[in-house]
C-alpha cells in the first residue's frame, strides 16, 4: 500500500473524517503537517531515552519514560490522522486516540503531585553553590589539619600513640619529633614496633603497669618516670589517655610526656640548698662557739706544759707532760673537726679563678690511683671533653673529686668484702653539656639506697660505722659544686653501682690562662 | 727594744693564756677586752702589732683594724677567729682593712709565734 498523491480522494468521494477539507491545498497542508509532527514526535522520545540512559542519576526516570510514551502516542495519533486521508481505518485511529488519551491523562494526573517534589530538587546553580561551599569547608578542614600537624610537629611535649595488642603487648603507632628528641629514639625505629623491642626490659617493666591501668580503668593515667635514655638521664611526666572504641574496648592509648629533668634538678638543688643553708648556719655557729673554749683550753695546756718544764721531780714532770700531750692531742682533734665544719661553706680557701676542670679531674684521679694502688681497683678516665673551663678554686674541686673517688673506693671494697667476685671498677667521666661541665664518678659498689639519696648530702650523715667517715665528704663536694654554679646528684646505675654527677657552670674558654697550666694552687 | 703587741680578745681566759705565751716569747703585751678598749689603749701606748679577735662587743675586729690603719697604714695585723669570714684572709682587703695574717681558732700557737717573728724581726 503506497500513498498515491495522484489518487487523492476527489471532492465527490470525501473521506468522512475530512469532510471539511474540500480544497486540495488544504489537504496537503494537513497531510504534510501531520506527517512532520508525527516524525518529530517520534524523534523526541529517542532523545529523551538517550538522555535517560546516559544520566543514570535522574531523580524520577519513570517520568521521562512516561513523557516518551506520551509523545510517541501523540505522534502516532498524528500519523494515524494522515493515514486515514488515504484509507478509512477510523476504528484503528480511534483506538490509537484512546491509548493516547489514556497515556495523556495518566501523565497529566501524575505530573501535578510530582510538581512540588520536582521543584524541591536543587537547581544546577544551587548545586554549584553547594559544591563551592563544600570546597571551602574542605579547604578549611585541610588548613586546620595542617595547623594541627604543625602544632604536633613543634610541640615541646613528646606525643605517642600506642595500640594495645591481643597478648597484652603494645605497638607504637606514631610519635612526634619531640618524642624523638626526649628519648633519643628515631621515629623509624619505633613506629610499628612492639614496645618490648624498643625499650630496655627494666624500663618497660616500670611502664607496663601504668599502661595496663589505663586499659583497665579506661581513665587517664598520670605517672613520672626516670631512666637512662639514648641521650642521658632523663625524668619525664606522662599523661596517658585511653581512646575507647564503639565496642567499649580501648583501641589506642594517647600519651604526652614532658621532660621535667631540669625542673626536678632545680627542685632538688633548691631543697638541698635550703637544707644546707640551715645546717650551714648551724655548723658555722657551732664551729665558732666551740672554737672559743677549745682555743682557751689549748692555750692553757701549753701554759701548763711550760710550767711542767721546770718541775721536780722529773718523773712527775714527765707524767704531767705526757698527760698534757694527750689532752693537747685530743683538743687538736676537736680543733680539726671544727676546721672541717668551718670549711663546709667553702669560701675561705683561695680566690676563685678560671681553670680547666678536665685537668684538675685528671690530676685528682692520678692522686686517687696512687693512694689506692695495690687494692686491685680498676680506675678509668672517660674524657669526652679535652678542656672544661670553669670558675672556682682548683684545690677545692680537687678536694671534692678526691672525696667522691674515696667514697667510690669504699663502696667498691664494701661490696667486694661481701661478694668476692664483685667487679672493682671506678670510672671518672668528663663531658660538656650546654652551659655545663659534667664530671661523673661511677663505681661498681652496692649503690645508694633509694631512700637515702638526698640525705647523703647532709653534713654528719654517714652509713659507715662510728669512727669511719665523718659525714662531711659529700656535703663538701655538694658545697663545692654549688659554689661553682652547679650542683651534685646521686643515682644508681641500671647495671648496679652508684653514679655521682657533678655539674659546674662553664666559663668562657677565653678566660682560661694561656697554656692551661693552672690546675692547682 | 721590746716589741709591743696589742691583744684584743674578749675571751678573758684565752687572753690571759695568750699574754703568758707572748710574754714568754719576749714581747710586751697590752690586753684589751674589746675593740673600743683596744682603740683607747692604742691611743695611750701605740703598739707595734695588733693581734685581734674578730667578733667582739662594742667595736669588732674589722672596725678596729680600719681605725688603727687609718692612722698607721703599715701597722702589722694578725687576726685570730673562730668564725672565718667568706673569702678568708683576702676578704680583709675589701673594706680598707688592708693585708692581715689570719689564724683560725683553736690557735696553732707555734704558727702564730712564727708569724709574729716574721712580722716583728728580732732586734
Amino acid at each position: 500500500m503506497g500513498v498515491e498523491i495522484l489518487t487523492l480522494p476527489v471532492r465527490t468521494s470525501l473521506a468522512p473524517g475530512l469532510c471539511t477539507l474540500v480544497d486540495p491545498d488544504l489537504i496537503y497542508l494537513h497531510l504534510i503537517s501531520d506527517v512532520a509532527i508525527g516524525l518529530a514526535y517520534f524523534s523526541i522520545p529517542a532523545a529523551l531515552l538517550i538522555f535517560a540512559r546516559r544520566r543514570r542519576d535522574l531523580a524520577y526516570p519513570w517520568v521521562v519514560l512516561l513523557f516518551a510514551a506520551f509523545i510517541i502516542a501523540c505522534g502516532t495519533t498524528h500519523l494515524m490522522h494522515a493515514w486515514t486521508m488515504f484509507r478509512p481505518d477510523y476504528e484503528t485511529e480511534g483506538l490509537v486516540k484512546v491509548v493516547t488519551a489514556a497515556i495523556s491523562v495518566t501523565t497529566a494526573i501524575l505530573l501535578w503531585p510530582l510538581l512540588p517534589r520536582l521543584l524541591a530538587l536543587p537547581s544546577p546553580q544551587a548545586l554549584a553553590r553547594e559544591v563551592e561551599e563544600r570546597r571551602i569547608a574542605e579547604a578549611r578542614a585541610l588548613a586546620s589539619e595542617a595547623r594541627t600537624a604543625a602544632f604536633i610537629e613543634h610541640l615541646p611535649e613528646a606525643l605517642f600513640v600506642l595500640r594495645p595488642g591481643p597478648r597484652g603487648d603494645f605497638t607504637a603507632e606514631a610519635v612526634n619529633p619531640a618524642f624523638e628528641r626526649l628519648y633519643g629514639i628515631e621515629d623509624a625505629s619505633i613506629r610499628g614496633h612492639d614496645m618490648a623491642e624498643v625499650l630496655p626490659p627494666a624500663l618497660l617493666a616500670r611502664l607496663l603497669p601504668h599502661w595496663r591501668q589505663a586499659m583497665e580503668t579506661r581513665r587517664p593515667v598520670d605517672y613520672t618516670t626516670e631512666a637512662e635514655t639514648g641521650i642521658g638521664w632523663r625524668v619525664w611526666q606522662t599523661i596517658l589517655v585511653p581512646m575507647v572504641g564503639p565496642d567499649g574496648q580501648v583501641e589506642r592509648l594517647l600519651g604526652s610526656a614532658r621532660d621535667i629533668t631540669m625542673t626536678r634538678r632545680l627542685q632538688a638543688d633548691l631543697l638541698q640548698s635550703a637544707r644546707l643553708a640551715t645546717i650551714g648556719t648551724m655548723c658555722a655557729g657551732l664551729a665558732h662557739e666551740t672554737s672559743q673554749p677549745l682555743n682557751a683550753a689549748m692555750l692553757w695546756t701549753r701554759n701548763a706544759r711550760a710550767v711542767a718544764d721546770g718541775m721536780e721531780p722529773a718523773e712527775s714532770a714527765d707524767r704531767l707532760r705526757q698527760s698534757l700531750g694527750i689532752i693537747e692531742g685530743q683538743l687538736r682533734r676537736a680543733g680539726d673537726l671544727v676546721g672541717r665544719i668551718r670549711a663546709l661553706p667553702g669560701e675561705d680557701e683561695g680566690t676563685p679563678q678560671p681553670f680547666d676542670a678536665a685537668a684538675t679531674a685528671a690530676s685528682a684521679l692520678r692522686l686517687a690511683m696512687g693512694q689506692y694502688a695495690g687494692e686491685g681497683i680498676d680506675f678509668a678516665l672517660h674524657s669526652q671533653a679535652s678542656t672544661l673551663p670553669v670558675q672556682g678554686v682548683p684545690a677545692r674541686l680537687e678536694q671534692a673529686l678526691l672525696q667522691l673517688l674515696a667514697n667510690a673506693r669504699d663502696a667498691v671494697l664494701d661490696r667486694r668484702e661481701r661478694e668476692p667476685d664483685a667487679p672493682m671498677q671506678i670510672v671518672l667521666t668528663l663531658r660538656e653539656e650546654p652551659g655545663e661541665a659534667v664530671l661523673e664518678v661511677e663505681d661498681s659498689g652496692p649503690g645508694v639506697p633509694e631512700g637515702l639519696r638526698d640525705a647523703i648530702f647532709d653534713p654528719f650523715f654517714t652509713t659507715r660505722e662510728p669512727g669511719r667517715g665523718s659525714g662531711l665528704g659529700l656535703p663538701l663536694a655538694a658545697a663545692v659544686a654549688r659554689g661553682m654554679g652547679g650542683g651534685i646528684e646521686a643515682r644508681n646505675r641500671p647495671e648496679g653501682g652508684a653514679l655521682f654527677s657533678m655539674r659546674l657552670a662553664l666559663a668562657p674558654m677565653a678566660s682560661l690562662p694561656a697554656g692551661g697550666a693552672v690546675t692547682n694552687q | 727594744m721590746t716589741w709591743r703587741i696589742l691583744v684584743a680578745e674578749d675571751e678573758g681566759l684565752a687572753a690571759m693564756a695568750l699574754e703568758d705565751e707572748l710574754l714568754r716569747a719576749g714581747y710586751e703585751v697590752v690586753l684589751a677586752p674589746d675593740g673600743q678598749a683596744a682603740l683607747e689603749a692604742a691611743d695611750r701606748t701605740p703598739p707595734d702589732l695588733l693581734l685581734t679577735d674578730l667578733r667582739m662587743p662594742r667595736l669588732d675586729g674589722s672596725g678596729l683594724i680600719r681605725a688603727l690603719r687609718a692612722a698607721r697604714p703599715g701597722l702589722p695585723v694578725v687576726v685570730m677567729t673562730g668564725y672565718a669570714p667568706a673569702g678568708g684572709a683576702s676578704a680583709f682587703g675589701r673594706d680598707g682593712e688592708g693585708p692581715v695574717a689570719l689564724f683560725p681558732k683553736p690557735l696553732d700557737m707555734d704558727a702564730v709565734l712564727a708569724e709574729l717573728r716574721k712580722l716583728l724581726p728580732g732586734p
